[in-house]
């Protein structure tokens, strides 16, 4: 079992979020928007598994690195 | 007294005993280990590496002269590194390979003399050196011999930079001062689970700072390729990094003074791609992926990439048009909106540079709103690090070709290639907003008293955006100033390039005779 970190690539608004958690996700599926930079940036998983948790929610405001989503394998 | 004179056969016979127990190189455990962990061991790389695995070695007698600490009893075959040249795909190649199995591989005087007098033979002769690196460190039983010889390979391969192309294998260790050496040169190519690079390992820095962490996540491939970016390419195993140092070195000529090699393809130079026409979204704020731009345009789809995983905001790689390498930088809208930061521009930098030392011309796609802002940016010198872009530009003397596929606002527009900066064609597409600023920013700059003072604030303020996007949003504005050569549709995309490429064909400037420059050492370039 691997645990995967999803953090923010970028500072931003969290607008929208596309799984829920156990959903299964694979590798590059969108797992949540980002607004940042004026656009709206997909954030991918990086690998596939079940989503785990999720830290954000919509209309967030987030940093960079700041964890979002846990997948695990 | 009657003198002995040896026979032939005798010395013969000396030779091949002295071959055969050089060939069989160290400690046998070690090369049984290795064999079953499915690692090959050094001369194994190099019979991989070269055509046929046929290559005529060099120095294999050479030998240290250390005596302390039963050093004089030490044999250590070839010294730890076996140096040869041979072909790769038909060219000639110098090749080094640190055998583990003789001394651990360590670093001493000679050993240091090996790979020292390797990359000088190589760029004598104007020929590609690889280095594959496998090494448990400094023979610390040489002290102050182990010590300047690192320092003589370095003064080398810096002499050699820029003339000939320097690829280095990290197919094991490779930990300490001595981790400079393949990080000085042009690519790194770690594998995945065997390859670790570090100025110093685990514990040394437990012992020296406290911290407590694995070899691999310190000195991994995740780590280099990730995070510091000090390495290019990943591979799966040692055929894996030979091969892909093989298919690197199609790309390049041999010295700074060739043109790199250009093959027959049967891609027609003048292909529409109709599927461009619809990448780019109506939406300003939706991405798109950049690297589907690239290789619909390249000869055959074929996209080499260089430092796929760090700063992935940007991308860098090698293609071909026509059959010609080019390098290509671009920005990808899919991470982080394809901004310019950091490590983006110390990425896009270097590999600007190395194109223009070894003669292969540039193409960029863009699409970027500038570099990035805010404090942690701000603080840790995006400026002087986003200029190191705009010295790699303004120095370059390979063709430059810009394709702005939409964004190129602010700094970004330079630092992704335009005129002013030196390209020698830009081309638009219709999606194009090039402009000093985005028509938000702008607006909320130049009509600030009004939109404050306005009735009705919003609407004043998104009528005033309108007003500015309608103006100067878009590539006309640069196209009546010659900063665009031409707005072309994205279909036409590839026949633009390879006319451009045919045009430029003869803007080789040999070393050291570039009209535009005046005598100089170098420049200070913000390092």
């Amino acid at each position: 079992m691997a645990h995967e970190i999803v953090e923010a690539p970028l500072a931003g608004k969290i607008l929208q979020i596309h799984v829920r958690v156990g959903d299964r996700v694979a590798e590059g599926d969108t797992l949540c928007t980002l607004e940042a930079l004026k656009m709206e940036n997909a954030i991918v998983a990086p690998i596939s598994g079940t989503v785990k948790e999720i830290r954000i929610s919509p209309g967030q405001a987030i940093k960079a690195g700041e964890p979002m989503i846990v997948i695990e394998s | 007294m009657q003198i002995f004179y040896k026979k032939k056969e005798d010395l013969y016979k000396e030779l091949h005993q002295e071959r055969e127990r050089i060939l069989k190189m160290g400690d046998p455990a070690v090369l049984e280990k290795r064999k079953k962990s499915g690692q090959l061991n050094a001369r194994e790389r190099l019979e991989y590496l070269f055509d046929n695995g046929e290559y005529t070695e060099i120095g294999m007698h050479i030998k240290h002269r250390t005596v302390h600490f039963g050093m004089d009893k030490a044999q250590i075959p070839a010294e730890g590194v076996i140096t040869a040249f041979g072909r790769v795909n038909g060219r000639l190649v110098v090749a080094f390979s640190e055998d583990y199995s003789a001394m651990a591989g360590t670093f001493g005087e000679y050993h240091g003399f090996k790979e020292t007098y390797a990359i000088q033979f190589a760029m004598d002769k104007g020929l590609p050196v690889i280095g594959m690196n496998d090494s448990a460190g400094a023979r610390l039983q040489e002290g102050i011999d182990t010590l300047e010889a690192y320092g003589k390979l370095f003064r080398v391969q810096t002499l050699a930079s820029g003339v000939i192309p320097q690829i280095a294998l990290l197919l094991g260790p490779c930990l300490g001062g001595q981790a400079y050496h393949p990080v000085m040169q042009d690519f790194l190519i770690q594998t995945r689970d065997t390859g670790f690079l570090g100025i110093a390992g685990p514990a040394f820095v437990k012992t020296q700072i406290g911290e407590e962490i694995t070899l691999e996540e310190l000195c991994g491939w995740k780590a280099h390729a990730i995070k510091s970016g000090q390495t290019h390419i990943v591979a799966a195993d040692d055929r894996d990094a030979i091969d892909k140092a093989k298919e690197l070195l199609s790309f390049l000529p041999s010295n700074n003074r060739e043109r790199p090699p250009r093959i027959q393809t049967h891609d027609p130079l003048d292909r529409s791609i109709p599927e461009l026409d619809e990448i780019v979204p109506d939406e300003p704020f939706k991405p798109f992926d950049m690297k589907r731009v690239i290789r619909a345009v390249v000869d055959d789809g074929y996209f080499f990439e260089i430092m796929e995983h760090h700063a992935k905001n940007v991308i860098t790689g090698f293609a071909r048009f026509g059959g010609r390498p080019v390098g290509i930088w671009a920005n990808q809208p899919l991470w982080a909106a394809g901004a310019i930061d950091i490590d983006a521009a110390d990425k896009g930098a270097r590999f600007i540079r190395f194109c223009d030392l070894f003669n292969i011309p540039i193409v960029t796609f863009v699409d970027c709103g500038g570099y990035m802002i805010g404090s942690q940016q701000e603080w840790a010198g995006i400026l002087r690090h986003g200029a190191k872009l705009l010295f790699a530009w303004a120095n370059a003397t390979v063709p430059l070709i810009s394709i702005i596929v939409r964004k190129s606002y602010a700094g970004a527009h330079y630092g992704m290639l335009d005129k002013s900066i030196g390209a020698d064609f830009v081309f638009a597409w219709p999606t194009a907003r090039i402009t000093i600023v985005g028509a938000e920013t702008a607006a909320s700059v130049i009509f600030a008293r009004e939109i404050r003072e306005s009735q009705n604030p919003e609407e004043t303020r998104a009528k005033r955006i309108q007003e500015f996007g309608e103006l100067y949003e878009n590539p006309y504005r640069a196209a009546e100033r010659g900063c665009v050569d031409d707005i072309i549709m994205p279909h036409q995309t590839r026949k633009y390039i390879n006319r451009a490429l045919d045009l430029l064909e003869n803007k080789f400037v040999p070393p050291g005779t570039c009209p535009w420059k005046i005598w100089k050492k170098y420049d200070n370039i913000n390092l």
